[in-house]
């Protein structure tokens, strides 16, 4: 073929099947794949139709209908049976996993309860921790004014200032000692050994005798077993220049201004 | 009975009220459709392969290819009957050259327009009439070549070699027998 494809013999030729070699592909390169060109095709076909019905009419066997409305029948059939046994699949696959969804609720309810349980034990520990935490916390701060207590009693021996002064009994008797540490800024240690015990009512009271004016009550003190006894940092007037101490026999508690006899004196040299 | 309108199907009922109920799996309907147009498709069959049997299984083939493909039916864009001849014509040429079927079959056969009337046998009986007058009236030798070309399905090569003439002698043949089967075509 050597013109463009534009008569109508063209289409049909091709869409007998007639073309063959060299022809058909150059028909076919021609073809452009257009709105024209698939309603030129769809023409010749529908005109190459009415060719078939110049073939001799013959009627077909009466099975062949009978064939192909049973095989339609058992489609539709088929169909209609798929679909209903969807639901009982979707049933028998609910009924099958149905144990294995309860046995889950019951491990969930199970574990629910666990942590309840465990919950509360928890909050129990928690109150008991809380109780501990407070005690610490006490301790914590009695060690602190302890410490503290220490350090302000190390100062008062280490600091350059503070005087000693050596305290002997005012007669021959198993030696009483004491031994003072006075600094008029840091405070005032006292240490004692060999005192007798006093009696109920009765108590040791320590005097800071000052250069001026009367003498200072420096804290009262008993004596344990072995006759021992201390003060440690007495509330005292700060910056106090010290000319003696001395520890006296009072009445319980203290008094004001020393009444009872001398036990301890010692001078600031 | 239309399993969702619960009627019976009218034997005048169109071609497309009738794939509608097949869609919807009308059996009935399906047996008026076949009474309509099952003789020409088998004739045609019959016409090309010759032997009765493989006339019916093009028939069953067809038929089984409609009702699969009824919801598919666009009865805008072409006619059914024009479907079933042309469907008739090259599942047959397909058996006798031992060729899978095509794959470019359209599920109706796109007209230019105009509708191919054949839903009722008198209407079959009159175009076919007149199809046959307008072939036995072509000259010996263009009709020869028209039949060998469309009920045996043979190339322009094929048909020279078949009956010892040119090639180019069968092509001006061939034109000829289809411009003269225009008087048929174009009505």
């Amino acid at each position: 073929m050597d013109r463009h494809p534009q008569f109508e013999e063209d289409f049909e030729l091709y869409e007998m099947g007639v073309l063959d070699g060299s022809e058909k592909t150059e028909f076919e390169a021609q073809l452009a794949d257009s709105a024209e060109r698939r309603a030129q095709r769809a023409a010749a076909r529908s005109r190459l139709a009415l060719l078939a019905l110049a073939a001799p009419p013959v009627a077909p066997p009466p099975e062949v209908r009978e064939r192909i409305l049973e095989s339609f029948k058992a489609r539709n059939a088929q169909r209609l049976e798929g679909e209903q046994s969807l639901r009982p699949r979707r049933r028998s696959w609910l009924a099958a996993w149905a144990p294995v969804w309860a046995a889950i609720c019951l491990i969930l309810v199970v574990a629910a309860a666990w942590l309840a349980i465990d919950n509360r034990k928890l909050s129990s520990s928690l109150a008991e921790l809380e109780l501990t935490r407070a005690q610490l916390e006490a301790s914590s701060r009695e060690l602190r004014v302890a410490t503290a207590r220490a350090q302000a009693a190390l100062n008062v021996l280490t600091a350059p200032e503070t005087i000693q002064v050596d305290l002997s009994p005012t007669a021959a008797r198993p030696v009483p000692h004491g031994k003072a540490f006075y600094n008029p800024t840091g405070g005032l240690l006292f240490y004692t050994t060999n005192l007798h015990s006093l009696p109920a009512g009765q108590t040791y009271e320590l005097w800071l005798i000052p250069a001026q004016g009367s003498p200072v009550g420096a804290g009262v003190f008993n004596t344990d077993s072995r006759g021992n006894g201390q003060v440690i940092l007495p509330s005292l007037p700060q910056g106090l220049t010290a000319k003696a101490f001395a520890v006296t026999i009072e009445p319980a508690g203290g008094v004001p201004a020393p009444t009872g006899p001398k036990v301890l004196i010692g001078l600031v040299s | 009975m239309d399993p969702i309108s619960g009627h019976e199907p009218d034997r005048r009922d169109s071609d497309e009220g009738l794939i509608r109920r097949i869609a919807n799996g009308d059996e009935v309907a399906l047996g008026v459709l076949y009474d309509r147009y099952g003789g020409l498709v088998y004739s045609v069959a019959k016409r090309i392969l010759g032997d009765s049997g493989s006339a019916e299984e093009v028939l069953q083939d067809i038929f089984h290819q409609l009702w699969r493909n009824a919801s598919r039916f666009d009865s805008v864009r072409g006619s059914l009957s024009g479907w079933l001849l042309v469907m008739a014509r090259n599942r047959s040429i397909d058996r006798v050259r031992r060729q899978t079927p095509s794959v470019d079959e359209e599920v109706v056969v796109t007209l230019d327009g105009r509708a191919l009337d054949l839903e009722s046998a008198a209407a079959q009986n009159e175009m076919a009439e007149r199809v046959r007058a307008a072939l036995g009236a072509l000259p010996e030798a263009q009709r020869q070549a028209m039949e060998l070309a469309y009920f045996e399905g043979l190339t322009q090569s094929e048909i020279a070699k078949r009956t010892g003439h040119p090639l180019g002698t069968i092509k001006t043949r061939l034109r000829a027998a289809l411009a003269s089967l225009k008087t048929v075509f174009g009505a």
